[in-house]
């Protein structure tokens, strides 16, 4: 498979020993040259000094992560073919770091064909110095795992109930233990019953509802509709709920229900995750042909750490004061996806233990009456508005 | 002394139905809600069997576990423990790792799908710890 001169260079870094060992034995048995190092900064210096044809890396490792290895590497070659090791529950960051231009990945653990084969399809795709063709193979790996990881996401609170009542009907409880589990199983079953709303919310962005339904939609009322509903909820929890929306100005084109799903899952969580005595703020406004919406809470705050993984499908922030929060982990995801169909963005600002603020912004609506001018309009509406 | 079980996984739903369940039939239950939590559990406590989830959103899930109980070292005096895999999904190491020519060392030796058939489950388990103690419980 190799040129017939020097043979091609790999370089392993990955903090587990044994990792490390048994890679290179396999490397170099496969008649290349391997150097393995056991963090991110040796590795780096390697890489830089080396000048391999690819790098294999462990993306949870202490001191410099995995991630930022990738990027890092890329600066120093960018035609370098990286594979990162991840464990099978992290397919998330398995997605993000192909993202980032990580070229597969191996999840953990992985066997010595499972290496040798990556590691000949990456020197393959080296040697051709191909940019994108591989990427439907790619897209049919993570589409089969994908659809794996859905069934047993949907599973799983079924299961929890299904066991729940077995042991139920096997055993002779007390009736405040039975309670107890059957509260349990109505959490589960809500759970399950949010899980498939957010999966057909989903099937309806992707189906193209957005492009087919392009109403003019008012998207102070919407925000307002959905203050109103939320008010008990927050009411309880001890969060004071503010809107300072301008009346009539702020019409996007597009679908109503996927509008609403997308507001009310950014004011659900800025609900979900604050303080009792905490404040959610949404601000509204037109500037320079887009809508701009803003909902602030003042909760916990989302580490740096996580938010390149925010919006990603079942991502959940893995933290103490998040588990008690029961979520779906495709809220934010549905979000961007309805937000990137109307050719919007969404972005969020956050501080640790200060809060968060989730920036969406959608192309405006023109208004009617000013003609058919698509972006001119937006200049008309600016002063009418903030505050 | 009651035969002790070590149930990994990351649901405390599953684990608070089959923990009511196992100690009823007289069994000592620990519980571990990672991969990582359950290894240490192994070596402190010793169980008579484990009850493994395959899928668990840890970085050590069930194929881990059971790799690690079987081939590393700091888990020798305990590769005869009975290990159970479970999983809602039937996906069998062949699917998981489909290239892979050594899948047979992880192959699990007991699999069961979840929910736990239960008068099936209290079968096997009393077979398996008997047979590892070398006694019927």
């Amino acid at each position: 498979m190799s040129g017939p001169v020097a043979s091609p260079a790999v370089v392993v870094i990955d903090d587990d020993y044994a990792m490390r060992l048994s890679c290179g034995k396999i490397l170099t048995k496969m008649g290349l040259r391997a150097e393995t190092f056991e963090d991110g900064a040796r590795g780096l210096e390697g890489v830089a000094k080396l000048k391999p044809d690819m790098v294999v890396v462990d993306l949870k490792m202490p001191g410099i992560s995995g991630m930022e290895v990738l990027s890092r590497v890329h600066e120093i070659d960018p035609q370098i073919v990286i594979v990162v090791i991840t464990g099978y529950a992290t397919i998330d960051t398995a997605v993000q770091a192909m993202k980032c231009g990580a070229y597969d990945f191996l999840p953990k653990p992985f066997s010595p064909d499972e290496l040798r084969l990556i590691v000949n399809r990456g020197l393959e795709r080296r040697r051709l110095g191909l940019e994108s063709q591989c990427h439907e193979v790619e897209r049919a790996m993570l589409t089969r795992r994908f659809v794996t990881f859905v069934a047993h996401q949907l599973r799983t609170p079924l299961v929890a109930v299904h066991q729940y009542l077995n042991v139920m009907q096997h055993l002779d409880q007390s009736p405040a233990k039975e309670h107890e589990w059957i509260d349990r199983c109505l959490i589960r079953i809500e759970e399950l019953q949010n899980l498939i709303a957010d999966w057909l919310t989903l099937a309806r962005v992707e189906g193209g509802a957005m492009l087919k339904e392009r109403i003019k939609v008012d998207l102070s009322q919407i925000v307002l509709d959905i203050l109103k509903a939320y008010q008990e909820t927050a009411t309880a929890e001890g969060v004071s709920l503010e809107a300072r929306v301008p009346e009539s100005s702020l019409y996007v084109l597009g679908d109503r229900n996927c509008l609403s799903v997308l507001f009310d899952n950014l004011i659900a969580n800025a609900i979900k995750y604050n303080k009792p005595g905490g404040k959610v703020t949404i601000t509204g406004a037109v500037s320079a042909g887009e809508v701009v919406i803003a909902v602030a809470d003042t909760g916990v705050g989302i580490p740096e750490k996580y938010r390149p993984f925010l919006f990603d499908e079942f991502f959940r922030v893995k933290d103490e004061s998040a588990k008690k929060t029961a979520g779906t982990g495709l809220g934010l995801h549905i979000s961007k996806r309805i937000v990137s169909e109307m050719g919007g963005t969404i972005h969020v600002e956050s501080q640790v233990g200060a809060g968060s603020v989730f920036w969406v912004r959608l192309p405006a609506a023109h208004d009617p009456e000013a003609g058919i001018g698509s972006q001119n309009d937006a200049g008309a509406e600016t002063n009418s508005n903030s505050r | 002394m009651p035969a002790k079980v070590l149930l990994i996984d990351d649901d405390s739903d599953f684990r608070a139905a089959v923990k009511s369940l196992l100690e009823s039939h007289g069994y000592h239950v620990l519980e571990a809600s990672s991969g990582h939590e359950g290894l240490r559990m192994v070596l402190e406590h010793k169980p008579d069997a484990i009850l493994v989830d395959i899928m668990m959103e840890t970085t050590v899930e069930g194929y881990g576990v059971t790799y690690a109980l079987k081939y590393q070292d700091e888990y020798a005096e305990f590769r005869n423990i009975p290990i159970f895999m479970i999983s809602s999904i039937e996906e069998s190491p062949d699917e998981r790792f489909p290239m892979s020519a050594e899948v047979e060392m992880i192959r699990p030796d007991r699999y069961l799908t979840k929910p736990l058939d239960i008068p099936k489950f209290l079968g096997l388990l009393e077979k398996a710890v008997g047979a590892a103690k070398g006694t019927v419980v």
